[in-house]
């Protein structure tokens, strides 16, 4: 149960949606963009998640917009982890996409929601990363388009008020090879111990984590060090190891020295497979 | 027989699958009050200060209860209070109760009231709250009130203490050529069943405390609350409609306590409480751990001989029925195995953990975890096939168990023959450890399991028949529904013994104390052993009522009287024949006369023979059999990854008679899965400060479809000569072996001891590349 009470609005476009949040939050209501409602709901009834407004921007058109061409593939923020499974036009933001949760509560999480949420795994964000793809922004001076390095730190980096309308993936990376991997603490479900997405482009192998740190990450040091092929591959893992940007969690999931050992099986699983030894 | 081992459908089928089926907070009560609870951050702390100020005023809030005037409660030791007084011993105990007009008002009020700790060291393990100078929990264990068979030990963090002493220790380890000593641990966990544990209580202007609540208990209820708070035991009435699961969590008494402190603080009005998830896990009580430590000795041959053995439970903050638990655990300590010298120690001990309540097998899969490890560990060392060792071991009729209670055929079956059975099931002869081309390994491991129940000796069930018009029989008993479907297998013995159709017998399935005969508790596999016998006297009652009227109209023998098809007839003469429904409200001659009446049956049951344990040596009779199983699991192992996948679990019970063959399946299915559960990833995750950091299910995860392998349930058929159709106990026996088989077969597969649970990849890894020092 929400012990709060809240407004709910519901317009009709993005640019009524972000006008709104400007208004409200003058309001000093804290106003929320609300999607698929997962977290307003499971952190809003333990009290971690307060809000006197939610703005339901889900059925805006282009939120909802899914989308390929020769050159781009759209992916709008408001469309849930299940209809990416199911329309599948990138399979690596598929796969990752589909170990998020359980499928019930996938039927409501949005991508969007999963990259900005409070919860920290964001594991749809990682294949975006290794996509070097682009986001549009909306914000009170109109919407602005963001290249995912420069807007994705830890979280991504928006404004209050500001709001993820769709992100673009050059339709290339759509072939290429690709792996997802989740280990959990145990089994197929929880969150992750580890997540590692790759990516292999040009012959070179991108990598982005979750789980690893509170924060998922993608890192030129790292993909640096492990695609040197003059090195072992042992010792290349060894020595990415410790680009780690971020103390490795240490918590009920798992200790950080056990993961620090998933997270060298992974990437040599990883490396073997996408032939990067 | 024609409806007995038939897979009859439960009687609560169809509203369950449609989900119209209702549970305590699906019926809704106009012009409720809300309560909620507020719960302690610290595991252990002094509470300084409680300011409810800014609570009590907030509009709509109708109460805010604390502990200073409330009585002590608690079953096996008086030492809780139901709202925390002076310091709070556990991380989620409640301390503060708030009424108010809807649950949001109700939330909005706890979270306004402040209160002042000061953290106090906490207790961690029974470990380590035996050592001399660990802090106490209970300072004044000397002033508590406690059952007279429970053995408090003021002074320490010691509830209780069970002594098995049985034949001569001296002599045992003389015979031992081969020795080994082991220690094991798992924490507390939860139940985790579907409902969450609720209640709601009012109090009418005439005294009459009504109680409705998700329990597997009503008749305890009742009684409880009339002992606490001195009320008159025909006022307390407590209603129990179906119950979403229980495994043992909804014996305890704990939240009616709270709804009935919140009804009375706001002048008897209908108050509810519901917990959330999260209150579930960490406020009511959980799954009790355990701190073993096992040294057993065999002679060269593998023939067991002396078995020295010390079990700390983790009872947590209090005591409750974390005394019974470790009373149950003396009683079976050994598995079951013939072992003529004994020694065993079985404590309860006080942690900062929150406090246990029975959990599905009440206490056995537990010790069976460190016992049947140990058995595999000496089988090794004795280099002997550990089936082998099991099956040269298995406990017989004519041997006496650690209690020294001498068994026979009818009080513990057959073990050998499961063994057998599960030897063949599992593919024993291929070997119990075998290497794949691709790097995997499967492995095998097994273990024999037994259970007695330890309930009150004193404890029966009652049941009441009475008929409608058309002659079909209504069943009443204080049996609760939650699950397990023993009121439709009720019915199946009714109609067995009536010869009608089980379709012809409608079952009450709610409870309610002041109109449904009792029933003691439906915990401990005791719902068809003692309901049944109950059923089967009162349709004695009843045949015998219909036979007495029948032979005066027929004027004959009640000797010459049959029944049969719900027609009462001439066993030689059956033309000569009269309908239920013609007799079972008063028989009608043509010109009107009436004798008779309505027929109503009336059956009881009470355990025969229960004796409590001796202090000293633990001798006693606890309960009336033993079910025996041998159980196994087999598991794909990675030994790059030390991932694993389990694809078999296989229980072979002696069930005596299945009464309704695919109701014991899915119990028997139903166990193994939870056990596996419970073995394979549940466990509470505590902090260093003694808090849980995982009273969710996002983090607290049962096993998931998808998670499961294949089950196999086979049964031995062993009469138990004094239940109802000879069928023995078997709601709880196929979780027992699983802990200790799934240790088995990693142990085997990994070549390491596993000693703990929950048996999660890390822990492999850590046994395996040395990490031990520092595991949460």
């Amino acid at each position: 149960m929400i012990s709060f009470d809240f407004e709910y609005y519901k317009p009709a476009t993005v640019s009524e949606a972000v006008a709104l949040f400007q208004e409200l939050e003058n309001q000093g209501k804290q106003p929320r963009y609300y999607a698929g409602g997962t977290e307003v709901l499971t952190l809003g009834r333990l009290g971690l998640f307060v809000t006197h407004a939610v703005i339901d921007i889900k059925n805006t058109p282009e939120f909802q917009q899914t989308d390929a061409n020769e050159d781009w593939m759209i992916f709008g923020a408001g469309v849930t982890l299940t209809e990416l499974e199911d329309k599948n036009l990138f399979p690596l933001l598929s796969k990752s996409a589909s170990e998020v949760a359980d499928h019930t509560a996938r039927n409501k999480i949005t991508l969007g929601g999963n990259i900005c949420g409070h919860i920290f795994y964001r594991e749809a964000v990682l294949p975006l990363l290794l996509a070097d793809s682009q986001l549009a922004v909306a914000g009170p001076a109109g919407t602005n388009i963001y290249s995912i390095h420069d807007l994705f730190n830890r979280r991504l980096q928006l404004k209050n008020g500001e709001l993820l309308v769709q992100v673009f993936v050059e339709t290339k990376y759509a072939a290429l090879p690709y792996m997802s991997i989740k280990e959990r603490q145990q089994w197929d479900t929880g969150y992750p111990l580890v997540t590692i997405a790759a990516l292999k482009t040009e012959g070179t192998i991108r990598v982005a984590f979750s789980g690893v740190c509170s924060f998922p990450f993608r890192s030129a040091e790292i993909e640096e060090m492990l695609n040197h092929k003059e090195t072992p591959l042992e010792a290349r893992i060894q020595t990415a190891l410790e680009y780690i940007p971020a103390p490795i969690l240490n918590d009920g999931e798992g200790s950080d020295r056990y993961r620090k050992f998933v997270i060298k099986n992974l990437l040599f699983d990883i490396f073997t497979e996408l032939g990067g030894t | 027989m024609d409806v007995i081992g038939k897979s009859v459908i439960r009687k609560d089928a169809l509203e369950k699958v449609t989900g119209t089926a209702r549970y305590t907070n699906d019926y809704m009560f106009k012009g409720s009050l809300h309560a909620k609870i507020v719960v302690s951050p610290y595991a252990h702390a002094r509470i300084q200060a409680i300011d409810v100020q800014a609570a009590s005023t907030i509009p709509g809030v109708h109460a805010v209860v604390t502990g200073e005037h409330l009585p002590l409660t608690g079953e096996g030791v008086r030492d809780r209070r139901p709202l925390a007084f002076e310091k709070v011993r556990y991380h989620g105990e409640a301390v503060v109760l708030v009424v108010a007009e809807n649950p949001a008002l109700a939330e909005r009020a706890a979270s306004a009231v402040h209160i002042q700790y000061e953290p106090l060291p906490v207790v961690h393990s029974p470990s380590a709250a035996i050592e001399p100078n660990s802090p106490l929990v209970h300072e004044n264990m000397h002033t508590y009130k406690h059952d007279e068979t429970v053995y408090p030990e003021p002074g320490s963090n010691v509830a209780n203490r069970v002594k098995i002493r049985k034949g001569n220790m001296e002599e045992g380890w003389r015979k031992s050529e081969l020795v080994v000593e082991e220690t094991f641990s798992l924490s507390p966990s939860d139940h985790a069943a579907m409902e969450t544990r609720s209640a709601a209580a009012e109090i009418l202007p005439n005294g009459v405390v009504k109680i409705t609540t998700s329990s597997q208990a009503p008749f305890m209820v009742k009684k409880l609350i009339s002992e606490y708070f001195g009320i008159e035991a025909g006022k307390v009435v407590v209603e129990t409609p179906l119950v979403g699961g229980g495994y043992g969590g909804k014996a305890a008494v704990q939240l009616e306590l709270l709804a009935y402190l919140a009804s009375k603080a706001v002048g008897g009005r209908l108050v509810r409480i519901l917990n959330t998830r999260e209150e579930d896990m960490l406020t009511s009580p959980v799954h009790i751990g355990l701190d073993a430590k096992i040294k057993l000795g065999c002679s060269k041959e593998g023939i067991l001989q002396a078995a020295d053995i010390l079990y700390l439970f983790d009872s947590g903050a209090y005591a409750d029925k974390g005394t019974d638990l470790s009373k149950a655990a003396a009683a079976d300590c050994t598995g079951p195995y013939r072992l003529e010298h004994i020694f065993c120690d079985s404590l309860c001990v006080y942690t900062n953990h929150p406090y246990a309540s029975p959990f599905r097998g009440f206490s056995h899969s537990e010790l069976l975890f460190a016992f049947e490890r140990t058995m595999d560990i000496l089988a090794k060392k004795a280099d002997i096939d550990p089936l082998e060792f099991r099956e040269k071991n298995a406990i017989l009729p004519g041997d006496t168990t650690p209690t020294q209670v001498r068994l026979t055929s009818s009080s513990v079956g057959n073990l050998p023959e499961c063994i057998r059975r599960l030897k063949r099931l599992i593919r024993w002869e291929e070997g119990q450890r075998m290497v794949h081309e691709n790097g995997l390994i499967t492995a095998k491991g097994i273990s024999c399991v037994w259970k007695t129940s330890t309930i009150e000796t004193n404890a029966g069930s009652g049941v009441i028949l009475t008929f409608n018009p058309d002659g079909s029989v209504n069943l009443m008993s204080g049996v609760i529904e939650l699950g397990t479907g023993t009121k439709t297998v009720l019915a199946q013995i009714l109609a067995e013994k009536l010869q009608m159709r089980v379709e012809r017998i409608h079952v009450r399935m709610e409870v309610d104390t002041q109109t449904t005969p009792e029933h003691w508790k439906t915990v401990a596999s005791r719902g068809t052993f003692m309901a049944g016998r109950a059923v089967l006297e009162a349709a004695e009652d009843v045949i015998n009522q219909l036979k007495k009227i029948a032979s005066c109209i027929f004027r004959a023998s009640e000797e010459d009287i049959e029944i049969k098809n719900e027609k009462v007839f001439l066993r030689d003469e059956p033309e000569t024949s009269l309908k239920f429904k013609e007799i079972v409200y008063g028989y009608k001659y043509p010109n009107g006369n009436a004798i008779g009446g309505q027929i109503i049956g009336r059956g009881n049951y009470i355990l025969r023979g229960m004796t409590y344990l001796d202090k000293e040596t633990g001798a006693g009779r606890p309960g009336p059999e033993w079910t025996v199983a041998a159980e196994g699991v087999e598991v794909e192992y990675n030994p790059r990854t030390y991932r694993y996948r389990i694809v078999k679990a296989i229980s072979v019970i002696d069930i005596g008679t299945v009464l309704n063959e695919k109701m014991a399946r899915g119990q028997v299915m139903g166990a193994m899965s939870m056990g596996l559960s419970f073995a394979g990833r549940e466990t509470f995750w505590f902090d260093s400060n003694g808090r849980i950091l995982n009273p969710q299910l996002r983090k607290y995860r049962p096993l998931r479809y998808g998670e499961h392998p294949e089950y196999v349930v086979d049964f031995v058929h062993t009469p138990q000569l004094d239940a109802a159709y000879g069928a023995r106990g078997v709601g709880e026996h196929g979780l027992l072996g699983m802990p200790a088989s799934l240790g088995n077969s990693l142990t085997a597969a990994a070549e390491t001891e596993l000693n703990q649970l929950p048996l999660i990849p890390e822990l492999i890894w850590r046994m395996k590349e040395g990490n031990t020092d520092d595991f949460v």
